[in-house]
């Protein structure tokens, strides 16, 4: 996965700090998608960018993953929806947007001119609706990639179904890999059994790179009522409490996918964090819910990781895959070994 | 604009054993904000709770820099600025939100305020700008018991017209709900605009009274929020003309009108 840097090797960190030092740095290449560093922000997180405009300058970033988008317009579960956990939440959004229509009409344009690389996340019911919302954003100018979500836990049906059998993520990538010209990411979910078998199957039928890990489905329950906390009953966890698990998940695709594309999320709020995500093997990493707590956080690890890599005189891609270069590490025991 | 301000506390003043308001200098946001806006508050380095509460900014000195937001303790985030030093810094992350709108109401003109108990916290901007705009306000502040009523100590002198006060026991104004006491006074055409804050039934009894008096009304909503400021969509609220508002961008001041009451 490392050595992927493309031609602008030489020149790195050090003497004067151009343009071109911070680039080489900083930039990252993930198979066919470039981006100016490995900080984006993730889908669900970040509304369509246009809210943060105040605490993020959006060019600065490798990019935003939009709120998911489905063909139509879509409500989202009634209220109540969200809900803290120790160390983050729990949400059950429902996938409430705007539909694609409007995405392309009313906020791509705006994104574009803040210069904000763009990634349209993409849920769907069914394989028909994730081809239609892809194909309706084929011919859009300014969209850097696709990320399809087949791992939401709060829907009643698609994007989950999806996730969890590797046989159905392999049957949607297919028919999205046929759809679009575009670099195309696929979100997994922790919640399917093997997350390598997952990540298999949508590398194997054309995603070119994979972001993990979306919510892990969990519940709360209020003791005086004995009602579930959120309306859905269930929703997914999200924040620091998931970070390991993440890192885990992260590790272990890397480690059985040797040379595949890999987006960290899961609790990420500060450089450690990203830090850890890299060296796991993750070449760019999602900020999610710590971007509720502390709008600014996704600039602010820009310049943060970008100091770190100064200072060591390294490349943020020479940090990535470092734990997999370090020796023999007993993953495969897992949990229970 | 909006910011995440770092803000030492300079005050805390106490009502009640629940009840208190903590001041910060501000200065930033002392002279921007509209009374019923709110900012979202964090005290770094705490670990409960892990995301930022809402609070509705009560009051600005800008001569003096201070922003003062009053609450009650309920939970982790509240105890939290119930022991927090003074000098200490929180993060307040605004101003955010719509505020109350004063768009057609003129000098000379009667409005209602009713408050439910911790309802009362966006009031004193609000009341202190209709005074500056010369607009007379009957000030309604209603709860449980006397201790929600200590909070009527901090609208003393600061209201343009009447305070009539209503508990639940009776241990301090007249006994019953404070809508009752509003439904009475509220005779057709005496007030220009209703501006409520409180407990959904309350607003539920509001909604209904001022539906038959034709008074348009500004209610200022509360929801559960994760961001604040429309990324997480947490804190929607039934809409009428549209399945869902959301409560800290479209709101949290909201006509009544909107919501879907029955869907609530």
């Amino acid at each position: 996965m490392t050595g992927r840097r493309g031609e602008k090797q030489k020149g790195r960190g050090g003497e004067g700090e151009t343009e071109g030092a911070h680039a080489q740095r900083m930039e990252v290449q993930l198979g066919p998608l470039r981006l100016k560093n490995p900080i984006l922000t993730a889908s669900g997180t970040f509304g369509y960018g246009l809210e943060f405009t105040d605490f993020v300058d959006l060019s600065r970033l490798g990019g935003i993953c939009t709120k998911g988008l489905s063909l139509l317009p879509h409500a989202g579960n009634v209220p109540p929806r969200i809900c803290e956990t120790p160390a983050g939440m729990l949400n059950a959004i429902g996938l409430q947007n705007i539909g694609v229509e409007a995405f392309l009409r009313e906020k791509l344009p705006a994104l574009r001119g803040l210069g904000a690389t763009v990634i349209a996340n993409v849920w769907g019911d069914l394989e028909e609706d994730y081809v239609a919302v892809v194909r309706a954003l084929e011919e859009a100018e300014g969209l850097a990639a696709i990320e399809l979500n087949i791992s939401c836990p709060n829907v009643e049906k698609g994007g989950m179904l999806f996730g969890n059998s590797p046989r159905a993520t392999a049957s949607l990538v297919a028919r999205v890999r046929a759809a679009t010209e575009r670099p195309l990411i696929v979100k997994l979910s922790p919640n399917a059994p093997d997350v390598v078998l997952s990540a298999r199957a949508a590398r194997e039928a054309g995603a070119d790179v994979l972001s993990l890990v979306n919510t892990f489905v969990g519940m709360a329950i209020d003791p005086e009522t004995a009602l579930p906390r959120l309306s859905f009953g269930t929703g997914g966890l999200s924040g620091p409490a998931i970070k390991p698990l993440a890192v885990r998940m992260v590790f272990q695709v890397a480690r059985a996918l040797p040379g595949v594309p890999i987006m960290g999320i899961g609790g990420i709020s500060d450089l450690p964090d990203v830090l850890e995500f890299l060296v796991a093997g993750a070449t760019a990493v999602q900020v999610g819910t710590a971007n509720f707590k502390e709008p600014g956080v996704s600039g602010r690890l820009v310049s943060e990781l970008d100091a770190y890599c100064k200072e060591r005189g390294v490349a943020a891609v020479d940090l990535v895959g470092r734990a997999h270069r370090g020796g023999a590490l007993p993953l495969d025991a897992g949990a229970e070994g | 604009m909006r910011s995440d301000h770092r803000v030492p506390l300079v005050r805390r003043r106490i009502f009640s054993p629940a009840l208190f308001s903590v001041t910060f200098e501000a200065p930033s946001l002392a002279g921007a904000f509209a009374p019923g806006q709110f900012v979202m508050l964090e005290l770094p380095g705490r670990v409960r709770p892990y995301l930022r509460r809402a609070y509705s900014i009560a009051d600005a000195d800008p001569a003096r820099g201070e922003v003062e937001l009053l609450l009650r303790r309920v939970g982790p985030g509240t105890a939290g600025l119930e022991e927090l030093p003074e000098g200490s810094v929180a993060k307040l992350l605004g101003p955010l939100g719509n505020g109350f709108s004063f768009e057609s109401l003129a000098e000379g003109q009667r409005v209602a305020v009713v408050a439910g108990g911790i309802g009362a916290a966006p009031f004193p901007a609000l009341l202190k700008a209709l005074s500056r705009a010369r607009i007379a306000a009957d000030f309604f502040l209603g709860g449980r018991n006397a201790e929600d009523l200590s909070l009527a100590a901090r609208f003393a002198g600061i209201v343009p017209g009447q305070t009539i006060l209503a508990t639940d026991d009776g241990s301090v104004g007249e006994k019953g709900f404070i809508t009752e006491a509003f439904r009475r006074l509220a005779a057709p055409a005496r007030y220009a605009r209703l501006f409520a804050c409180g407990p959904m039934p309350m607003f539920a009894a509001l909604a209904r009274v001022a539906a038959q008096l034709n008074l348009p009304s500004q209610f200022s909503t509360e929801a559960a929020m994760g961001c604040g400021f429309g990324a997480c969509l947490g804190c929607v609220i039934p809409g009428v003309e549209k399945p869902f508002l959301i409560s800290c961008t479209e709101g949290p001041i909201l006509p009544p009108e909107k919501i879907a009451w029955d869907r609530l």
